[in-house]
């Protein structure tokens, strides 16, 4: 293999990696504040990726746009779904298996809207990015892979700017931390959590619709997704975006090359196998490598 | 004699900050040594690592003259020495007779013929025989401190380290605790306790060992602790000693 | 104290009572005339009994909710099957086919019983996934085209019926065994608070590797009971994500943590899945989300704890009306 293949397999790999970190943010947030392990995450970006391919087959909508109109839908939705349901199953510091099986109840119910709705035929979203591709010197991008990324990172930047720089992000990361303390710093926890989920399921819904313009999707897409996003949480730890990226940058890698020493049908079982060696062997993610390294200095 | 436990130079660092630093002292069997400091010294870390829950960072545990330092929580239960936490964490679902029989069966034993009578036997002695098939739960605070204490009880220690049995009872129910306490010493277990209540070091104590900002200050007697003004000083500080 | 133990005999007695005519009556309706299809059906909840009282003992008992049992499922399928084509007497191949699903437990549960709850659960999906896809591409059973069994002889549905019926009994029999002994106050110990467990003794990992170990060996069989009554089997089926969800749905449904509740899953499931699926494809996700919903939302203890709340209920209408008729 030359260089420039390597180049290539690089730079794809980074491509994916934005997206990755993107469609696992909605998780992410959600997982950080109110310790809920959403599996109906999947279930809301098979749905964001039908919001956009109806909005651009029918009213010609480009897609790029259409994922930006799915954060704020998607995010009343997301609202909507925690005053319904969410609020009243309780909370705590650690993660219940309440919540796992009730957001999966929930993705259950998604996958079947989705089935009564569209079918269970393969869809894809065809614009004409999705054919070309750009040449620079010796790499070469498929032009919608670029397009996607861009806002990918661009809208995780946009998050890291609201949770470093506003009142809101600073209650964020405070219920991160510690949920108890935030309420009796006078942070209006119910609001928050109900806000924050709002948050995660817009993500959840804009990156479903990015992820649209990559694949290929049925009601029962998220599905490897979801198994991603964990691995890229459990590999980032959790206080941590820039962990977050790390993990989507790690499983990028590893699945993009990959292809070089194992047959494609085992690839999806390397996300699967990723994971279950973090949850052993990195309980603190690699962030907390990094923190450790960090307090005997 | 050999001393039943045995603390050598005890450290335990929590990500970079000192819980406890080269804490040493011995508890001879059957005595009744009690552990004070003030809040933060690090007693209750110190129960976690004899308990087994927790590992040092460096240092020695012996009992009975092995080395235990490294030992986990259930192998400290089954050679004899067991805890009582703190905040109490009782099995919520489970009546108080079902949380009194799983320390029975899984405790040092032996268990005798008919459990069901040793866990009523237990359950009445700590005064919660009205109350053994109630879920723990739905107990009071005083009654779980008690179903607490019976359940360690009952996996028949013979090292019992109790972690401030005392707080929140009234007057009377801390003497009736106490008298368990030294009912317990009589039968031949060793008890290590820590507690904030002077009164109940006073009076039930045969040795004091003094912890401030995880380093042992001091031991000795409780009468003299008492007077030591290096203790008066650790727990209201300096004009007070003076 | 004497009339309280004499009234606990009473109500064991009961129990027992009532077991043993529900396991008569399975064993007789075949020959009153239920036809074929129910012949079917019925087999299929027993197969659902085994694997949700096997589940059961993990995750109701022990609290460790594994989504991914379809790992031992499969396993078991596939070791049968290969087996019973190699000339292995049935229920040898399904004893070995519980053999390697429990063998296959101790790696598995080795890693992941560290895990907390909601971890340890997406740590098993990820362990069944990864098999699962290592099953579809490994050619010497099939690979994603499916495997088929070969067995010489007529089809035999009563043979298949008795043989689920008579696991699915001992799977009782061994969670009821469990349920009421020392070593099952150990699981439910681990179950409320796994620390203080081991503070009082119990050694979490060994109680939690041992019952892992006879979950998955009664799951292994069931697989292989099912692989030779549907005599061709693949990957996308009892490797599937939605097989784990049907073997942990069911004891939710019925009541996770009894004896009771996964087998009356395992029936309503067996029974009414079959149906449904027939007559409403198009709902069945739907219909078991929203049950899942609700259950969480408004009884946990599934249909099990709902029936306990309508005893409650009718026993203190019962008690009123006696008072005030003595009085």
């Amino acid at each position: 293999m030359d260089a420039a293949d390597f180049a290539n397999l690089l730079v794809s790999a980074l491509l994916l990696a934005g997206i990755y970190a993107a469609m696992s943010v909605g998780m992410t947030i959600i997982y950080g504040v109110m310790k809920i392990v959403n599996l109906a995450h999947a279930g809301f970006l098979m749905l964001g990726a039908y919001f956009v391919l109806e909005l651009y087959e029918r009213l010609n909508v480009d897609p790029l746009v259409g994922s930006l109109l799915a954060f704020p839908v998607f995010l009343v939705a997301g609202m909507l779904v925690h005053w319904l349901l969410v609020k009243r199953i309780p909370v705590s510091d650690q993660p219940t298996l309440a919540s796992l099986l009730l957001m999966f109840g929930l993705w259950l119910v998604l996958q079947n809207i989705g089935y009564l709705i569209w079918g269970n035929s393969d869809r894809s979203i065809l614009t004409p990015r999705t054919l070309s591709s750009l040449h620079l010197g010796p790499i070469t991008i498929p032009t919608v892979r670029l397009t996607v990324f861009i806002p990918a990172v661009c809208s995780l930047g946009l998050l890291e700017f609201v949770l470093r720089r506003t009142w809101y992000g600073r209650g964020v990361r405070a219920l991160m931390q510690n949920r108890y303390a935030g309420r009796l710093a006078g942070i209006p926890v119910e609001k928050m959590a109900r806000l924050t989920f709002g948050v995660g399921i817009g993500f959840a819904g804009a990156a479903g619709g990015l992820l649209a313009q990559l694949y290929s999707f049925s009601p029962d897409f998220g599905h490897g997704f979801l198994l991603r996003s964990f691995v890229i949480i459990v590999l980032g730890g959790l206080e941590s975006f820039w962990g977050a990226a790390a993990g989507a940058m790690v499983l990028a890698l590893v699945e993009t090359f990959s292809i070089l020493v194992l047959p494609a049908g085992y690839q999806p079982a390397i996300a699967f196998s990723l994971l279950v060696l973090a949850l052993v062997v990195l309980p603190g993610g690699i962030a907390g490598i990094f923190a450790k390294k960090h307090r005997w200095a | 004699m050999p001393p039943l436990l045995s603390v050598e130079r005890l450290n335990k660092y929590f990500a970079g900050l000192a819980a406890l630093k080269d804490v040493s002292f011995e508890v001879q069997e059957g005595q009744i040594c009690g552990l004070i400091g003030p809040n933060g010294a690090g007693k209750t870390t110190l129960f976690s690592i004899i308990g087994g829950s927790v590992s040092p960072s460096s240092g020695t545990i012996r009992y009975s003259g092995k080395d235990v330092t490294r030992w986990k929580s259930f192998q400290a239960v089954r050679a004899g020495v067991a805890r009582t936490h703190q905040i109490t964490r009782p099995f919520r679902e489970m009546t108080a007779r079902q949380n009194v029989e799983v320390g029975l069966h899984f405790g040092r034993g032996p268990v005798s013929r008919s459990p069901s009578n040793e866990v009523t036997a237990i359950l009445e002695g700590v005064g919660l025989g009205h109350v053994a098939g109630r879920n723990a739960a739905s107990l009071c605070v005083g009654d779980q401190r008690r179903l607490e204490l019976a359940r360690t009880l009952a996996a028949k220690p013979k090292l019992l380290l109790c972690d401030e049995v005392c707080s929140g009872l009234t007057e009377t129910e801390m003497n009736e605790v106490l008298e368990l306490l030294r009912r317990i010493r009589e039968r031949g277990t060793t008890i290590l306790y820590v507690e904030h209540n002077m009164r109940a070091i006073m009076s039930t104590c045969d040795q004091v060992v003094v912890l401030n900002f995880g380093q042992k200050l001091t031991e000795g007697p409780p009468l003299k602790i008492q007077n030591d003004p290096a203790v008066i000083e650790a727990y209201l500080g300096r004009t007070a000693a003076n | 104290m004497r009339a309280a133990s004499v009234q606990m005999g009473r109500f064991l007695n009961y129990r027992v009572a009532a077991w043993g005519t529900t396991l008569i009556a399975l064993g007789i309706l075949p020959w009153c005339g239920i036809g074929p299809n129910l012949t079917r059906l019925l087999f299929t909840a027993l197969v659902w009994v085994i694997t949700s009282v096997a589940w059961n003992l993990l995750g109701g008992f022990t609290g460790q909710v594994s989504f991914g049992f379809a790992v031992f499922y499969g396993l078991g399928a596939y070791t049968a099957a290969i087996g019973i084509n190699g000339g292995i007497h049935p229920l040898g191949a399904f004893a070995i086919a519980g053999l390697v699903a429990a063998i296959a437990s101790i790696p598995i549960g080795l890693p992941t019983f560290r895990l907390r709850g909601p971890y340890f659960a997406i740590a098993t999906i990820g362990v069944s996934e990864a098999v699962r896809v290592v099953m579809t591409n490994l050619s010497f059973t099939g690979g994603a085209s499916g495997y088929r069994i070969a067995e010489h002889g007529p089809f035999r549905p009563l043979e298949h019926y008795y043989t689920a019926l008579g696991f699915a009994a001992g799977a009782i029999v061994i969670s009821a065994w469990i349920y009421h002994s020392k070593f099952g106050l150990s699981l439910q110990a681990v179950r409320e608070d796994e620390e203080a467990a081991a503070d009082i003794g119990v050694n979490p990992l060994k109680a939690k590797l041992i019952v892992h170990l006879l979950a998955a060996t009664l799951t292994g069989i069931a697989g292989g009971v099912y692989a030779r009554y549907a005599a061709y089997i693949h990957p996308q089926g009892v490797f599937a994500f939605h097989t784990s969800v049907a073997i942990l749905l069911m004891p939710i449904i019925g009541g996770a943590g009894t004896v009771a509740g996964p087998v009356i899953g395992g029936f309503v499931y067996g029974l009414v899945q079959e149906e449904l699926v027939a007559a409403f494809p198009q709902f069945h996700l739907l219909l078991y989300g929203a049950l899942l919903i609700v259950i969480i939302l408004f009884e946990p203890r599934g249909v099990v704890g709902w029936l306990g709340r309508l005893w409650a209920f009718f026993e203190r209408t019962w008690r009123k009306s006696a008072a005030t008729s003595v009085g």
